[in-house]
């Protein structure tokens, strides 16, 4: 992001006020006065990602003011929470929705960065605190989807960790850690909330200062041209000079405009669909077909398809190259006609996926 | 010992030297069975075994006296048969020879082989007679030392009985010993002893011979699940039942009764099949008098209501049958109460024309809409107007049920949770079944107790889905006016947007 100061407006009584004993206007220019490229095309979803998270915090505030974290009581006081607390139903219904709706954008997210080349130098840091924030996203859903306790949740959380027990050589130590145990018991629930609602807030806080401060050093990347260094040549050089505009109040304006959207999405889906409640988790009662989240139904139908060792080897060798994407494309076009194969490997990754998961979902 | 030189000197021919040698040995054998603190006698896995040959059965005397086999009290001082360890330890020229020769021999010899039987030792002499441990096929299929070949259908349940009539023998495998006398007390045994009637269903129509499984296992003719296909593929054959002038459409009937439905349908081991009823190697149809006791088995609450009623006491008073059929059961409701229009009463349903005496015409009930109470009861008659109270009283109670069933279904659907009107439902329906059990007492206070406190939950489960479904209204009415302030500013962040980019442009 071109930093490019703007000149000083006259500061209201209140703006004296905080300058006078802050001294952070600045630090504020300097955050918000700056120029992105006009041809920047990020398509607001890493910012509603972020407003999403914004939503997770504050309605998961809220409902971990009622919830409470033992097998015996966790799920009548979800119970509670949504049919007895006045607009209860509401927040946990954002805050279900909010969860899903943020992965989906993130993945998006991550979709978007990788067809437009953002990832490559100088961003390369920035890409793998950005997948850094994907796993620790999942994390989230994975870790929240449990508390509710119902049998729903009991019986994912079963499949689901069940998948951690496939990776070779540490396997059932893996599995051991997740759920505290051989099964999943009340020493699961307690080390699921606690990472839900403080291993990972932290994590993901500390990854997304780090990725946005190197947003903002950085800048949005240019999707037409790479970023110019001694060596590279642009297969497609700019006619003139790059073109920017002001991030504040332009880009912000358009943000504000999406984020609205997306409230407006959320309220309609929690009060639409708002989030359920199955019976009791039964540790006794398995029901008739167990699944996963739906973010995780690609692995596990993987794993039915393919010899195991393959089936849980294939997704830990895809993160492992999503993390290092950056240094294993050397290619440092950013058009994707001048780099086919990436692009075709990411599709076909894509596809599978996709097709993976609704296979899951209706197998 | 006589006994025994007896059979060796007709069935083989030895001079008294030679009889004498074998003697030795045997007794060699014997001792050596002894010092190892084995006796010849006992059924114990570990015994070792004198020779198989000159301890064969003879299959032909057991066909002949199965009541001698059957006997509990005869079994052990008249069993010296070698146990089945001892059998699979020693050679089996059978299997050896019968696999080897074409495919259809080969077929036989895999079946035993992968059969109960042939996984525990029962060895193809053990039925067909013969020698296992030579190599010679006139000697090993030598009539002289018991070869019988395909035993006959009389001499092959004697042979079944033999082994399964002998308690120390099947202990080992906890499976029950009175199957033979069972066998010959039902009606397929009593044709085949009595009447010599050799089409009768025999051990191995049900059991497979060369195939045998155990009934817990699922593939196997005999595991409940199959038990009724097993049945009807003898009972639904009208040129099998030709004979017996015996109706074919049981299956037919049962295929579609609530009992069919739960055990075909559903594989629903609790629900009976032919032989919860009928029995199995006791297989005869009960008696009138006897099929409250039946039913009661499964049915123990619904049959002691029956016995508090007034039909109960009447010596021809009906019974399950008269008003839920026998194969054709099907599921209760009020529908049976009455007929849906007026019918031609017939006193003769009930009345001894004569003389006025109670009876019953089983006839009358034939077809499962005659199966009603006002085919008894006229329905001028104050037993029919108690009748009709009953069925009014549980009709509200059900008509209660489905209502609040369909409310708390429609809030579920609108993403309430319901699951306290869930529990209030299924308290209300418990409350409707146990009503509805009551009918067979017969007693109206009995009926209304149970279905109004059915009605009564049903009601609160309505009033709470009512709330719910009040609630998701609600939820969607403020959904619009938020989404509405929502899309409102987003207009003025766009008319915004636009005022600034105009003013630059100005500027």
């Amino acid at each position: 992001m071109a930093a490019a100061g703007q000149t000083q407006r006259p500061r209201s009584r209140l703006g004296d006020f905080l300058e006078t004993r802050l001294k952070a206007g600045e630090l504020f220019n300097a955050l918000v006065h700056v120029r992105i490229p006009a041809e920047a095309r990020p398509y607001y979803l890493g910012g509603i990602t972020l407003f999403l998270f914004a939503v997770q915090v504050v309605t998961g505030t809220l409902l971990s003011l009622y919830y409470k974290p033992t097998p015996e009581t966790a799920y009548d006081s979800v119970k509670f929470v949504t049919s007895v607390v006045d607009f209860g139903w509401l927040i946990r219904s954002v805050h279900h929705w909010g969860a899903n709706l943020m992965i989906i954008c993130l993945v998006l997210h991550v979709v978007r960065i990788f067809m437009q080349g953002a990832y490559k130098y100088p961003r390369e840091l920035t890409w793998i605190a950005g997948v850094g924030l994907l796993a620790a996203t999942i994390g989230f859903g994975f870790t929240g989807y449990l508390l509710p306790w119902d049998q729903r949740a009991f019986w994912a959380t079963t499949v689901g960790t069940e998948i951690a027990a496939s990776v070779p050589v540490v396997g059932d130590a893996l599995l051991n850690l997740l759920r505290g145990g051989a099964d999943v018991t009340e020493a699961t629930l307690s080390r699921f909330f606690g990472m839900h609602v403080l291993v990972l807030p932290l994590g993901l806080g500390l990854l997304l200062v780090v990725h946005l401060t190197i947003v903002h050093q950085l800048g949005l990347a240019n999707p037409k041209h790479p970023e110019p260094r001694p060596g590279v040549v642009d297969r497609d050089p700019p006619k003139g000079p790059e073109r920017l505009k002001p991030f504040f109040p332009d880009y912000i304006l358009d943000e504000a405009i999406a984020w609205a959207i997306m409230l407006a999405v959320l309220v309609v889906l929690a009060s639409v669909f708002p989030a359920g409640l199955e019976d009791k988790a039964d540790p006794l009662k398995t029901p008739a077909h167990v699944k996963p989240e739906w973010y995780f139904l690609s692995v596990y139908q993987l794993l039915k398809l393919v010899p195991r060792i393959v089936g849980i080897m294939a997704p830990i060798i895809a993160i492992g190259a999503l993390f290092l994407l950056p240094f294993l494309d050397r290619n440092p076009q950013v058009r994707m006609r001048w780099r086919p194969l990436a692009v075709l490997v990411g599709l076909i990754a894509a596809a599978a996926t996709v097709g993976l998961t609704i296979w899951g979902q209706y197998s | 010992m006589d006994h025994l030189f007896d059979r060796l000197e007709r069935g083989t021919g030895m001079t008294r030297p030679a009889r004498l040698g074998l003697l030795l040995v045997v007794l060699a054998g014997l001792g050596l069975a002894l010092a190892q603190g084995v006796g010849a006698q006992s059924p114990s896995p570990d015994a070792s075994a004198g020779p198989v040959a000159t301890t064969q059965p003879s299959p032909g005397s057991t066909a002949s006296s199965p009541d001698a086999n059957a006997s509990p009290s005869a079994q052990p001082s008249e069993a010296p048969f070698p146990p089945p360890s001892a059998k699979a330890a020693a050679p089996n020229t059978c299997y050896a020879c019968h696999s080897a020769i074409a495919a259809p021999q080969r077929a036989i010899a895999d079946k035993w082989q992968a059969s109960v039987h042939g996984q525990n030792g029962i060895g193809c002499a053990d039925c067909h007679g013969g020698d296992p441990t030579s190599d010679s096929i006139t000697d090993a299929m030598d009539p002289a030392k018991g070869f019988i070949g395909k035993p006959t259908r009389a001499q092959t349940v004697a042979l079944c009985g033999t082994c399964h009539s002998n308690v120390d023998r099947m202990r080992q495998y906890q499976i029950p010993t009175d199957q033979l006398v069972k066998y010959q007390a039902s009606v397929h045994g009593q044709r085949l002893l009595v009447a010599q009637d050799v089409r009768v269903a025999i051990c191995i129509d049900c059991h497979g011979s060369h195939e045998v499984k155990k009934a817990s296992d699922p593939t196997a003719d005999v595991y409940p699940l199959n038990v009724p296909k097993l049945c009807a593929s003898c009972h639904s054959d009208p040129k099998l039942m030709a004979p017996y002038n015996i109706p074919t459409n049981q299956y037919d009937l049962y295929q579609a009764s609530v009992h069919g439905q739960a055990v075909l349908e559903r594989q629903d081991l609790r629900a009976p099949t032919c032989a919860s009823c009928h029995g199995s190697h006791d297989a005869k149809p009960p008696k009138s008098t006897e099929v409250v006791q039946v039913c009661g088995k499964c049915h123990t609450a619904t049959q002691a209501l029956y016995e508090e009623s007034k039909h109960s006491q009447l010596a021809v008073g009906p019974k399950c049958w008269t008003c839920h059929g026998n194969h054709d059961v099907a599921q209760p409701d009020e529908s049976r109460f009455f007929h849906p229009t007026e019918t031609a009463f017939e006193c003769t349903t009930c009345h001894n024309p004569v003389d006025r005496t109670l009876i019953l015409n089983a006839d009358r009930f034939a077809k499962d809409a005659d199966r009603r109470c006002d085919t008894c009861h006229h329905n001028a008659s104050q037993i029919y107007a108690q009748a009709q109270g009953i069925h009014d009283t549980l009709d509200r109670a059900n008509q209660a049920y489905l209502k609040a069933q369909a409310r708390v279904k429609e809030a579920a659907a609108a993403g309430m949770i319901v699951t306290d009107a869930d529990v209030q439902l299924t308290e209300a329906r418990t409350s409707l079944i146990r009503a509805r059990a009551a009918v067979h007492t017969t007693k109206l206070t009995s009926v209304a107790t149970l279905a109004d406190a059915a009605g009564a939950t049903a009601a609160e489960a309505q009033a709470f889905a009512d709330a719910r479904l009040q609630e998701s209204v609600f939820r969607r009415q403020a959904m619009v006016v938020v989404v509405a302030i929502i899309l409102f500013n987003v207009v003025l962040f766009y008319l915004l947007k636009r005022r600034i980019e105009r003013d630059r442009k100005v500027a």
